[in-house]
C-alpha cells in the first residue's frame, strides 16, 4: 500500500490564510501554489475567470524550461519570472526545491509590491510544507472506495 | 507524487503518454478530448510547431468521481518523441504517477521503439523511480498498417520482463483501445493507493511470449 501525501483541512485553512493574507496585501487577483510537476497544492483568489489546473501545468512547464537558461549565465535557476501582459500579469517564485508559488495580477497593483511580498508568502509556504513532509499526513483508501469501471467512458 | 486536498475533496493523479516520436501519443489525447464528456473534461493544450510535431508537451485535465467522496482529478501529458527533446520528457515525467507506452507496430520503427523506452527507465531512474514499480501499460498502436509487427514480436521486444504489465492493439486515430488503455493504467493507479493493495489481476496474457524473438517476416494479422 502507499499513502498519497494529505493536505487536512486545517492544513488548507493555515495556507488559505497565507495567501490570502499575501493577496490582499500585493492587491493581486489569485495565487497557486504547486508542485513542479503541474499538480494544484492550493489556491486562493478570484478563480471564476481561468482554469487554474491549465494554469498550473503550463506555469511549471515555463518555470522548468528556463532552467536551463539560468545555468547558461551560471545560476542554478531563476528563483522568479515575470509575464507581461498589456493588462493582466504572471508572476511565478520559487518557494522550495518541489514547489513554485504563481501569482496573476491586473491593474490594481504593480509587479514590484507583488514581489516584495511574495518572498515573505513563499518562506511562510515553506515553512508550512515542510512540517507537512515531516508531520507524516498520509492518505490511502479502501478498495470498495472505488466507485466506477470503467473509469472514462467513450462517448 | 500529488498531495490529497481534504477540503476540497481533490485527488490528483499524472498520467503521461510516453513513446517515440510520430507514434500516436497527441492522436491518443485528441481522441479522448473529442469523445469524452465534455463535463468531464478542461480544454486540451498543445505546444506544438508549426508543423504540430510537439514541442513541449500536450497536456488534457479530465475529472471523474471514482473514489468515494472525492473528485479525482486525472492530468494527461505527452512527452515530445523526437530524440533531441530528452531535456523536455525528463520535465514532463516529474511527479509522473503513471505511463501509457505508446509503441509505433510499423516494422522500421521497432529500433525508435526499443530506444523510447530505455529512455523512458533511465529518465524515470533519475527520480528515483523504478519501471518495475510504476503504473504501467503498453500500446501497440498503428495496427490497422500493413506493415506491422505481430503482437507477439512487440511483446517480446518490450514487455519481456519480470512484471508483464497489461498491453493494447490500438488504433488512435480510430480511437481502438484508447480509452481501454487509459482506463486500464487509471485502474491500476487507483488500486496501488488503495489499503488492501489489491491491485487488480493482470488479465491472462494475449500472447506467449516466444523464447527466440519471432522471425522478422510481414505480417498482418496479430497472432
Amino acid at each position: 500500500m502507499n499513502a498519497i501525501p494529505c493536505l487536512t483541512i486545517e492544513d488548507v485553512a493555515n495556507l488559505d490564510g497565507i495567501l490570502g493574507a499575501f493577496l490582499a496585501k500585493a492587491e493581486a487577483d489569485l495565487t497557486v501554489v504547486i508542485d513542479r510537476g503541474g499538480n494544484v497544492i492550493s489556491q486562493f483568489g478570484d478563480m471564476t475567470v481561468m482554469d487554474v489546473t491549465i494554469i498550473a501545468a503550463l506555469a511549471a512547464g515555463s518555470f522548468a524550461a528556463t532552467k536551463e537558461l539560468a545555468r547558461r549565465i551560471g545560476e542554478v535557476e531563476f528563483n522568479a519570472l515575470y509575464h507581461q501582459g498589456n493588462g493582466n500579469h504572471i508572476f511565478m517564485n520559487s518557494v522550495d526545491d518541489d514547489t513554485i508559488m504563481i501569482t496573476v495580477f491586473g491593474r490594481r497593483t504593480t509587479v514590484g509590491l507583488v514581489r516584495f511580498h511574495s518572498s515573505s508568502t513563499a518562506q511562510k509556504v515553506a515553512e508550512l510544507l515542510k512540517a507537512l513532509s515531516s508531520g507524516g499526513h498520509g492518505f490511502s483508501f479502501d478498495a470498495s472506495d472505488v466507485t466506477a469501471t470503467p473509469v472514462f467512458a467513450d462517448q | 507524487m500529488s498531495i490529497i486536498n481534504y477540503a476540497s475533496r481533490e485527488i490528483q493523479f499524472k498520467i503521461v503518454y510516453y513513446g517515440p516520436a510520430l507514434c500516436g501519443k497527441t492522436t491518443n489525447l485528441a481522441y479522448i478530448h473529442q469523445r469524452i464528456n465534455p463535463e468531464n473534461r478542461g480544454d486540451l493544450v498543445s505546444l506544438a510547431t508549426a508543423a504540430d510535431r510537439t514541442l513541449f508537451f500536450d497536456f488534457l485535465p479530465l475529472n471523474a468521481v471514482v473514489i468515494k467522496g472525492f473528485v479525482t482529478k486525472f492530468q494527461l501529458y505527452t512527452v515530445p518523441g523526437q530524440v533531441i527533446y530528452n531535456a523536455t520528457r525528463q520535465l514532463v515525467l516529474r511527479s509522473v504517477d503513471g505511463v501509457i507506452f505508446v509503441a509505433d507496430s510499423q516494422w522500421e520503427k521497432m529500433e525508435e521503439n526499443v530506444e523510447s523506452f530505455k529512455n523512458l527507465e533511465d529518465n524515470l531512474a533519475k527520480q528515483n523511480i523504478s519501471i518495475d514499480e510504476i503504473p504501467y501499460v503498453l500500446q501497440y498502436n498503428k495496427r490497422d498498417l500493413d506493415n506491422i509487427a505481430p503482437v507477439n514480436y512487440l511483446e517480446y521486444v518490450l514487455n519481456n520482463r519480470k512484471r508483464r504489465v497489461q498491453s493494447f492493439e490500438v488504433i488512435s486515430s480510430t480511437g481502438q483501445n484508447v480509452f481501454a488503455s487509459l482506463n486500464a493504467v487509471s485502474q491500476i493507479l487507483l488500486h496501488k493507493f488503495s489499503k488492501q493493495s489489491d491491485v487488480p489481476k493482470t488479465p491472462p496474457a494475449p500472447v506467449v511470449i516466444p523464447v527466440e524473438p519471432p522471425a522478422r517476416q510481414k505480417q498482418n494479422a496479430s497472432v
